[in-house]
């Protein structure tokens, strides 16, 4: 199939970018958007242009690195599916696609479709986690967990970090990112110790990287993951929560 | 607590954060703006359930009116009620604002201005999603009808106020002669009835977003419910309204 690319090309933070048109004659319906790159990237080098910058890792869906916005929809097309799962069989031939980078405050241009997403990292870094003995793994079955508590756990820590919740929002809000680290972490025995002083170290680093939420629900909509949009309640939640309980840990 | 942020990955500018610093947090002001909401929408619902006694008749409706004034007396004052309610109302509506206001420039912010377009594209843009985007027009346009609404029948202050309009005393009210000679201007009706549409969109995302802002968690299930609640108060209260402009206008009421 042949396809059109507008494709967002920026050297750097500092500099003003602008969409540049490619064509790619023999791309593939069973291409992925990383592999259409690829193949771009490869006639690009072949004509002495410099590649388009962009991230992925895994290419399988599971390490959240890739992101970009097509066709003004965080990741592409297909809902709830990363960028790197995205296939060319959503578009028709001679199709017209427009490729730019993650959009947000939050999330300066580094290169091309590379953003810096290290405003998410910070926030995970205020509390985000459990301080455990990372020693030997414990025996399976010293902590007994219910099966609904662990599937739900599991809802809401299947989140892979990409940030496309946070270019979807009209606000620029990490409520769902947020909200569904919160969560996971509320919700099982290992993260209960910490429960008060994670929420406030997380809620207030969110409130300094990114927007406030309006519920408005864009975030849910393209979520790889498919965390539930009831993950955004959690921020206000735990923040109350703890706010309640003053200088508590837990 | 304060565990050191890791070094920005790429180049050596300075970090900039997209969020705020203000001691005054976001979660805080969602809690009031939802708060203030739930008290407004209990108001405008017993509000609108009050004014629907205009179909028992002029003398139901003027002692309705003229008991809001005298209720609970002598333990309350004169207009006792009727003045907590105004300061509740008041400082409510004042209070919302405030934090719309602060939120919605946070947001603005955040989401990148001019440097980063809006370039998002929702698949469908159904009612609700119409709703949660137009909060702050159908906002000021409440805001435009409740100052309008207060001149028209509260002060009788023109030109908002029919020609006739006769304030209530402690002896009686004239809420119905009041009310009929309003609407029977049919721009007055239209006014009325542009600002309750207003009304049901402004509930409809209103109601379905106190509940996220009060930190409830609401499944996919519950959310469906919540909608639909939403979208009955909504209805409800702006149609229950919106007859009466209709049965002034038509001849029901005279
Ligand atoms: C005189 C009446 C009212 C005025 C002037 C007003 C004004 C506003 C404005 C300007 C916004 C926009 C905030 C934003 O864009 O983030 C807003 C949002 C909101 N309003 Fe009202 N409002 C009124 C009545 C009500 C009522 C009756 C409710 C009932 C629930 C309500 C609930 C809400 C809620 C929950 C939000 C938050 C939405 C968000 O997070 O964006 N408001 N209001
Ligand atoms: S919540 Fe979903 S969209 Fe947001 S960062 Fe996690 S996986 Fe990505
Ligand atoms: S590259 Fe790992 S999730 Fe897409």
């Amino acid at each position: 199939m042949k396809l059109t690319i507008d494709v967002w090309r920026q050297a750097s933070d500092e500099t003003d970018g602008r969409f540049v048109s490619y064509t790619v004659d023999d791309a593939a319906a069973e291409m992925s958007l990383p592999e259409l790159l690829d193949r771009l990237n490869s006639q690009l080098v072949e004509e002495g242009e410099d590649p388009i910058a962009f991230d992925t890792d895994c290419r399988e869906g599971i390490c959240g690195t890739c992101g970009i916005t097509v066709d003004g929809i965080p990741h592409g097309p297909e809902p709830h599916t990363p960028m790197c799962r995205q296939h060319l069989r959503s578009f028709s031939d001679g199709a017209h696609i427009r490729m730019e980078p993650f959009r947000s405050s939050a999330f300066p241009v580094v290169r091309d479709l590379v953003v810096d997403r290290s405003a998410m990292d910070r926030v995970v870094a205020s509390g985000g986690f459990v301080s455990v003995d990372a020693g030997t793994a414990p025996d399976a079955d010293t902590r007994q967990i219910p099966f609904d508590m662990a599937e739900r756990a599991l809802d809401f820590s299947a989140c892979i970090g990409c940030g496309a919740c946070i270019a979807a929002c009209p606000n620029g809000s990490s409520h769902l990112f947020t909200g569904s680290l919160l969560t996971h972490l509320a919700t099982l025995p290992q993260g209960k110790p910490e429960r008060g002083r994670r929420a406030r170290g997380v809620v207030e680093s969110a409130e300094e990287e990114f927007g406030p939420c309006s519920v408005y629900g864009e975030c849910a909509e393209v979520c790889p993951a498919g965390i539930p949009l009831s993950a955004i309640s959690a921020v206000n939640r735990e923040a109350a929560r703890a706010a309640v309980r003053r200088n508590r840990d837990d | 607590m304060s565990a050191p942020a890791p070094a920005r990955p790429s180049g050596s500018a300075p970090v900039t954060r997209a969020g705020h610093r203000s001691r005054f947090s976001s979660v805080a002001a969602k809690y009031i703006m939802a708060i203030t909401g739930l008290i407004f929408s209990a108001y405008v619902l017993v509000h609108m359930i009050g004014n629907l006694k205009v179909y028992q008749g002029p003398e139901a409706f003027n002692s309705y009116a003229h008991w809001l004034r005298n209720a609970f007396y002598p333990v309350l004052p004169y207009e006792g009620l009727l003045w907590i309610l105004r300061v509740v109302l008041l400082v409510s509506v004042i209070a919302h604002i405030v934090c719309a206001l602060i939120l919605k420039s946070r947001a603005r912010r955040a989401r990148g201005g001019a440097r980063a377009p809006s370039i998002r594209r929702r698949r469908g843009l159904g009612l609700s999603v119409f709703a949660g985007r137009s909060m702050l027009v159908t906002g000021v346009v409440l805001l435009l009808f409740v100052i309008f609404h207060i001149l028209d029948l509260t002060t009788g202050t023109s030109p908002a106020a029919p020609d006739g309009f006769q304030a209530a005393t402690h002896e009686s009210s004239y809420a119905y002669s009041n009310l009929v000679d309003s609407f029977s201007r049919w721009p007055a009706s239209l006014i009325y009835i542009v600002a309750m549409l207003a009304l049901a969109l402004h509930l409809l995302h209103g109601l379905v977003s106190s509940v996220y802002d009060l930190g409830i968690g609401v499944g996919s299930k519950a959310r469906n419910i919540l909608a639909a609640v939403a979208l009955l108060v909504a209805l409800v209260v702006a149609l229950g309204n919106i007859t009466i402009p209709v049965a002034v206008l038509t001849g029901l009421i005279s």
